[in-house]
């Protein structure tokens, strides 16, 4: 049967941060906000961005939590599809731990338990997103269909000067 | 918009904000604009055959920019989005259409800025709730000061407590 102490060493257990690969350019924001489909002109407007709050062209608030993308000098996740028809494409993606040491556990199947987030400040564009991530809680509880692993990732994000971008507090629930 | 807190009060709607049909293709855009090679997201026989899903999803990480967008919108350029936090429901897919909406349901002054609490949602054409959430947005008070860019919370500003979804 499993147990709580089983976890205990990865409560409070910092990762080192973890600097995006390449500051944030106009065209990665423009396909960016595109896809989201929000067209705020301090995305893509020199003028109206320089005159906004942010005086720069700047990124969505929670876009940091993207900024984290394959270098160039990486092996291609997309080589494990062609040649297993069970792989997912999520090979060497960073996903939502960002470096932190994977648990080991029994359980397989990973549900989104939500998210909390706070705002400080967005990213501007020539800038590089570093983030801090920590295993906030690691809790294992028993449910009427079986034990479960509740973990919190939760996330600083901030520039590489320093400055907070935002905290994002992840809840991971392993079944 | 510019927006000021004394024109806010419980009850009210905030913002919607109205997405429209979400196609494979939008979908697709989304998961290259993040790189996210996931295919349950753009590989149809992958989601019904390998992971029994009804069809491709809709990506969590998208409805969570929607929902700050939402927002975001809301509170207008003198605003600040300070928290938000939300679940997701249910699977959204390919053709669903989506619509967000944040009701005001509470609000407080503190330091000479007004915070307004809401709970926001995006619910599907079908009015199944898609992810339920709960947000803090901070404004500026009518001829007050403004809001403080970047925004640095102080510990005592006001505490909401979420609803229930």
């Amino acid at each position: 049967m499993d147990k709580a102490e089983n976890y205990a060493s990865y409560q409070g257990m910092e990762g080192a941060p973890q600097v995006a690969a390449m500051p944030l350019e106009r065209d990665t924001l423009r396909r960016f906000v595109q896809a989201v489909m929000d067209h705020d002109p301090v995305y893509y407007d020199e003028e109206a961005a320089a005159a906004s709050k942010f005086g720069a062209l700047t990124a969505p608030p929670l876009y940091p939590v993207h900024a984290f993308r394959l270098p160039a000098d990486v092996p291609d996740p997309l080589e494990a599809v062609a040649r297993d028809a069970n792989a997912d494409g999520t090979a060497g993606i960073m996903g939502v731990t960002f470096g932190l040491p994977p648990i080991e556990s029994p359980y397989r199947r990973l549900l989104n338990g939500g998210n909390e987030i706070e705002f400080y400040r967005s990213l501007r564009v020539g800038e590089k997103a570093v983030a801090h991530p920590r295993y906030a809680s690691v809790v294992l509880k028993e449910g009427k269909s079986g034990a479960m692993l509740l973990v919190t990732v939760e996330t600083r994000f901030t520039t590489e000067s320093g400055e907070p971008l935002l905290l994002n507090r992840q809840t991971l629930i392993w079944r | 918009m510019t927006r000021c807190f004394e024109e806010l009060a419980a009850g009210d709607v905030l913002a919607t904000l109205d997405k429209g049909i979400i196609t494979p293709a939008h979908i697709m855009r989304w998961s290259a604009a993040v790189e996210n090679w996931h295919r349950i997201h753009y590989d149809q026989p992958f989601a019904r055959e390998h992971d029994k899903l009804p069809d491709i999803l809709i990506n969590g990480s998208w409805k969570q920019h929607v929902l700050v967008q939402l927002m975001k919108d809301g509170l207008g350029p003198d605003g600040w989005l300070w928290k938000i936090q939300f679940r997701y429901k249910r699977m959204d897919v390919a053709w669903d259409a989506l619509k967000g909406r944040a009701e005001v349901i509470e609000k407080r002054e503190a330091d000479g800025l007004g915070f307004v609490a809401c709970r926001i949602a995006l619910v599907t054409q079908r009015d199944e709730l898609s992810t339920a959430g709960f947000a803090v947005g901070v404004l500026p008070l009518r001829g007050g000061r403004a809001v403080p860019y970047p925004f640095v919370p102080k510990p005592d500003y006001p505490v909401f407590t979420a609803p229930a979804d």
